[in-house]
């Protein structure tokens, strides 16, 4: 009888050992899949980009008067100096590399949301169709932020701004 | 008889005991890696160019640094050289040949600089910029 029970309690101690060796496997796969790969914060900068952009070119919810003349003419010289002007620069970390963010901002009227008045454009174009893929395909390419708001004119008349910002930068983001 | 059952309690003594290790060296495993040297150099490099991004010119930000303090005396590198800033990027480095660059689009006039435990961020509008 208690020979029987030393064998039992051998088999259960092997038992308990793959069991320990399971657990420290899964463990460390599990440890080493977490902080391998990176923290991915380009969401946040996207919506960071887009709420600056947002305050620069509708500060207190009327357009920027270095913008919009009070005749309500969009100003050509705002676009030029876009990203001065909002105090943004996309440069990216060496001249060798290509920038990696991309800004898209369309001005319509409240009433013909269609008819495009006024468009500026800065970055780097080349992953705006990622942004379109189905799914989460895109995700780890890119992180393309939408917002749409209304602004108002000197004269009262209400625009709808409609915003997209991207964010590359998928080495030090995705894995 | 009684030896026997003295015997079953210290078998279970030191199985509990072998457990218990088990766990701290599992637990010990976690933590450290969860406080290397690569992980806070990226942490520390991304939160700080979220904050010069997210930050009004004249804000002051101050950023407890004090695991990022122990791990860089381990390496051997002086508080005052982890960050650093160029440009529009910011670098964070913890040991000698590590370091983790990030880059931010705020364009402003930003400041870095080490006071006991802590890093201080002094952000201000640029001078000769478009809106002086």
């Amino acid at each position: 009888m208690i020979r029987g029970k030393k064998a039992e309690s051998k088999i259960i101690s092997v038992y308990w050992f793959v069991i320990l060796l399971l657990v420290a496997t899964g463990i460390i796969v599990m440890v080493n899949v977490f902080y391998g790969s990176p923290y991915d914060i380009r969401r946040i900068e996207a919506e960071i980009l887009s709420e600056n952009i947002a305050n620069c070119i509708s500060p207190g919810g009327e357009i920027n008067e270095d913008l919009l003349s009070p005749t309500e003419i969009f100003k050509e010289e705002f676009r030029d100096n876009f990203l001065s002007r909002c105090n943004v620069t996309l440069d990216a970390q060496s001249e060798f590399k290509d920038i990696q963010y991309y800004l898209e901002i369309e001005f319509t009227k409240k009433d013909s949301p269609k008819r495009v008045l006024f468009e500026i454009v800065e970055g780097n174009p080349n992953f705006k169709e990622d942004c379109n893929l189905d799914g989460t395909k895109h995700e780890k390419l890119v992180q393309c932020v939408q917002k749409e708001f209304y602004s108002m004119g000197e004269k009262g008349t209400l625009y709808s701004i409609k915003m997209t910002s991207m964010v590359r930068k998928t080495e030090q983001n995705a894995k | 008889m009684r030896e026997k059952r003295g015997q079953l309690l210290v078998e279970n003594v030191i199985f509990i005991i072998l457990n218990l290790v088990f766990l701290t060296i599992m637990i010990l495993f976690v933590v450290k890696q969860g406080a290397g040297a690569s992980i806070l150099e990226q942490s520390y490099a991304k939160q700080i160019s979220l904050i010069i991004d997210s930050a009004k010119p004249g804000a002051i930000i101050k950023i407890n640094m004090l695991d990022a303090k122990k791990v860089a005396d381990e390496k051997g590198v002086p508080f005052e050289e982890i960050v650093t800033h160029e440009k529009n990027f910011v670098t964070v480095r913890l040991s000698e040949k590590g370091g983790y660059t990030y880059t931010f689009f705020n364009d402003v006039d930003v400041e870095i600089y080490p006071d006991d435990v802590f890093y201080i961020i002094t952000v201000d509008k640029k001078i000769g910029g478009e809106n002086d």
